[in-house]
């Protein structure tokens, strides 16, 4: 069943155009992962998703049903972990999933219920009657998560949730979207970090300019790019380094110079390995090493929108 | 429904866990119950004692002694200067009146001086007489501008105002009694408390934007009406258990009688909070942060409420100011308890009912529009 389907979206800032004519489906079970660069438009069409902003055209269905007739059930069925933390630094961890859980309907035993077993799950059943602004970072986010789950939502979005927080906060983050998942919830989840979208997401779409460029798995978005290669070579120093001319080399694509690391991108079919090479002796910089990468998302990502993921 | 009284029930236990807020909420209006008792005296006579020391010798100043004797309950005789210590500092007088020679001529002149007021009992006793010769002199002195220089004419002038002004000042004090005063001034600071817990309401709203707490009750089955709504209805329990406490304590505890059924009362200041709840959501909707709310909130309830006549008769201030005040829905309702308090029945006043709630209306239409115009959730996400 497709839990979400986006048909034809547009939403226009006056006349500045943030999601055009984007169309997307998402089917139970899925982790999907949606990458894009700031101003992409993730924010935006998720905002119209969670019925918070007007879309100028098109349509969204949640579990089939359009949510311009059923924005209730719509909303009952979806649950939201925005990237800024959004819960009441003067209720008790508990209090805040309580009183979230309780917009959905949720009363008496069986709310108690839910509440704890939310913050059982993001592991904050000791703090429970603490306030927030007692809390780390990680824990907030937590909390932010529990807030979003309590009422079993079939569908959780979560946009950038690990942003700026301990590794270990992250590890458990990035574990609990894997056990939502085996519970049954399909997700939406944003980030700008390649690795955890390549690590728990079954499906990718890459926004840009507000619309989907590319869209499946992580191996069919790596196939794109088929016709590229990459050749990272490794220097003594970057000192006399000119991007500019290994550019010009024949069938060159895209160079970054990243502390010592030069990283090429080149059209696959052109043999041009002798002279980069010969570039790198020419200017009397030393080659410490130098490979051949498989293509990864970071460049399907470069080669497709032309930009980095990360300013 | 279900989520307006979960939203409802969640407020206010927040608020009844705040102790500090809920102090604020439940205290602080008696206050004015306080300061009440205070401006008008609670036991003794009501009558004012003040001593009149008479150095000049014109028309003026003759007038002006004059004009205080014709208040009511203000009892005027003429002492020496020598005598100013002693008469104050044992109580047989509440105020004295020194007008130094040349205090005539300079009001002639347009700037009136060389007057004093000496009192031991602060500021709110001798306060009335204060406004009222200090309104009384600058129409003095405005109608002699007026004039030009003529002579002829001011005396002309001045003695029309003479007569109708004392005619006027009269009438106005004639039924006021000392009850009525400190209901006016409890009301008046009533007024002042509930404006500022309905301004509550505002900052509560905005904070939950800051905070982003609102999109995600938003993203949740409730929408902006509800929301609205819920917090509509805690502020009017809010002012609702205000305007009681108010009313009892001033009732039970001091005695003090408003001169209008108990309920009638409660009623009438309802409606006020209900505009006051309007005039909240529209600062609301044009405010962005809790900061520029909080300015906003303060920048026009306590001028409002100063020029409506909150804490001193409305007559004592100069006709223009009375005419602005008239479109402020505090002067409506102070002028509706007066009615009431002179014996006129609610029904009478349906004029005055209506006019505040078509002010509570208006300001809902203003807020309701400029709600639903607005859809930025940058912030969100
Ligand atoms: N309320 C608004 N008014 C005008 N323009 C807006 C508004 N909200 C978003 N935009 C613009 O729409 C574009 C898409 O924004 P959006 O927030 O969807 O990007 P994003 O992909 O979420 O980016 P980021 O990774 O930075 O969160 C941006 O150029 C943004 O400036
Ligand atoms: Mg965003």
């Amino acid at each position: 069943m497709n839990v979400l389907e986006i048909n034809n979206l547009t939403k226009k800032f006056s006349d500045f155009i943030a999601v055009d004519n984007m169309s997307l489906t998402i089917k139970e079970g899925e982790i999907f992962g949606f990458l894009g660069s700031n101003g992409a438009g993730k924010s935006t069409t998720i905002n119209m998703v969670a019925g918070l902003l007007r879309s100028n055209e098109g349509e969204i269905k949640i579990l089939g049903k359009n949510i311009a007739n059923h924005s209730k059930f719509a909303k009952r069925n979806i649950g939201i972990v925005p990237q800024d933390l959004a819960i009441y630094e003067d209720l008790t961890a508990f209090e805040n999933v309580r009183f979230f859980a309780g917009l959905y309907g949720l009363r008496g035993a069986e709310l108690k219920d839910r509440v704890e077993e939310a913050l059982k799950f993001v592991g904050l059943v000791d703090k429970q009657k603490s306030l927030p602004k007692n809390f780390s970072g990680g824990m907030k986010r937590r909390l932010n998560i529990a807030c979003a789950i309590a009422h079993k939502p079939k569908l959780i979005i979560m946009d950038e949730p690990t942003v700026g927080i301990d590794p270990q906060s992250r590890n458990y983050i990035l574990n609990s979207v894997r056990q939502l998942n085996e519970m049954g919830c399909t997700v939406i989840y944003t980030s700008h970090y390649m690795e955890e979208v390549e690590e728990i997401c079954s499906r990718i779409a890459i926004v840009d300019h507000g619309k989907i460029i590319a869209e499946g798995t992580k191996e069919q978005l790596k196939a794109i790019i088929t016709d590229t290669k990459d050749i990272w070579v490794d220097v003594k120093s970057n000192e006399n380094l000119e991007e500019n001319v290994i550019k010009e080399i024949n069938g060159v694509n895209t160079v970054q110079v990243e502390d010592n690391v030069v990283k090429i991108n080149s059209q696959a079919e052109v043999s041009n390995l002798n002279k980069i090479i010969q570039y790198f002796i020419n200017r009397n910089i030393e080659i410490r090493s130098l490979e051949e990468q498989a293509p990864n998302l970071e460049t399907v990502f470069l080669t497709l929108t032309g930009r980095n993921l990360r300013d | 429904m279900k989520e307006v009284l979960w939203l409802i029930s969640n407020s206010l236990r927040s608020i009844i866990k705040d102790k500090k807020r809920l102090f604020t909420y439940l205290f602080v209006p008696l206050i004015g119950i306080l300061i009440g008792i205070a401006a008008y005296g609670n036991t003794g006579p009501t009558t004012m004692y003040a001593g009149v020391v008479n150095h000049d010798n014109g028309k003026i100043a003759k007038d002006t002694v004059k004009f205080i004797s014709g208040i009511n309950n203000v009892k005027v005789t003429n002492i020496d200067s020598s005598k100013v210590r002693d008469q104050i500092a044992s109580g047989k007088l509440d105020c004295v009146i020194i007008l130094d020679s040349g205090f005539s001529k300079s009001v002639m002149n347009g700037d009136p001086d060389h007057i004093e007021i000496v009192s031991i009992k602060g500021a709110s006793i001798t306060g009335f007489v204060k406004s009222y010769v200090n309104n009384y002199l600058s129409n003095v002195a405005s109608l002699n501008k007026a004039a030009g220089g003529d002579q002829a004419a001011f005396q002309q002038m001045y003695d029309q105002y003479k007569a109708s002004s004392f005619k006027l000042e009269g009438h106005s004090l004639k039924d006021t009694s000392k009850n009525n005063d400190i209901t006016g001034q409890t009301i008046g600071f009533l007024i002042m408390i509930m404006l500022s817990s309905a301004g509550g309401l505002s900052e509560i709203i905005i904070r939950e934007k800051e905070n982003r707490t609102y999109l995600r009750l938003m993203s949740s089955p409730i929408n902006s009406r509800i929301y609205v709504f819920s917090n509509v209805v805690v502020n009017m329990i809010i002012m609702f258990v205000q305007i009681l406490i108010t009313l009892t304590v001033m009732t039970k505890v001091f005695h003090i009688s408003p001169g209008v059924s108990f309920w009638t009362m409660v009623g009438v200041l309802l409606i006020f909070a209900l505009a006051g709840v309007g005039l909240s959501l529209v600062i609301t909707s044009f405010a962005s942060t809790t900061a520029s709310a909080g300015a906003m909130q303060n920048l026009i309830m306590t001028p409002t409420c100063l020029l409506a006549g909150c804490f001193w008769p409305v007559e004592i201030m100069p006709k223009t100011m009375q005419k602005i005040a008239e479109f402020l829905p505090q002067r409506w309702l102070l002028d509706t308890i007066t009615q009431l308090q002179k014996g006129h029945t609610l029904s009478s006043l349906s004029m005055n009912i209506s006019i505040l709630f078509a002010f509570a209306m208006a300001f809902f239409m203003i807020a309701i529009y400029k709600f639903s115009r607005g859809n930025n959730v940058r912030n969100f996400i």
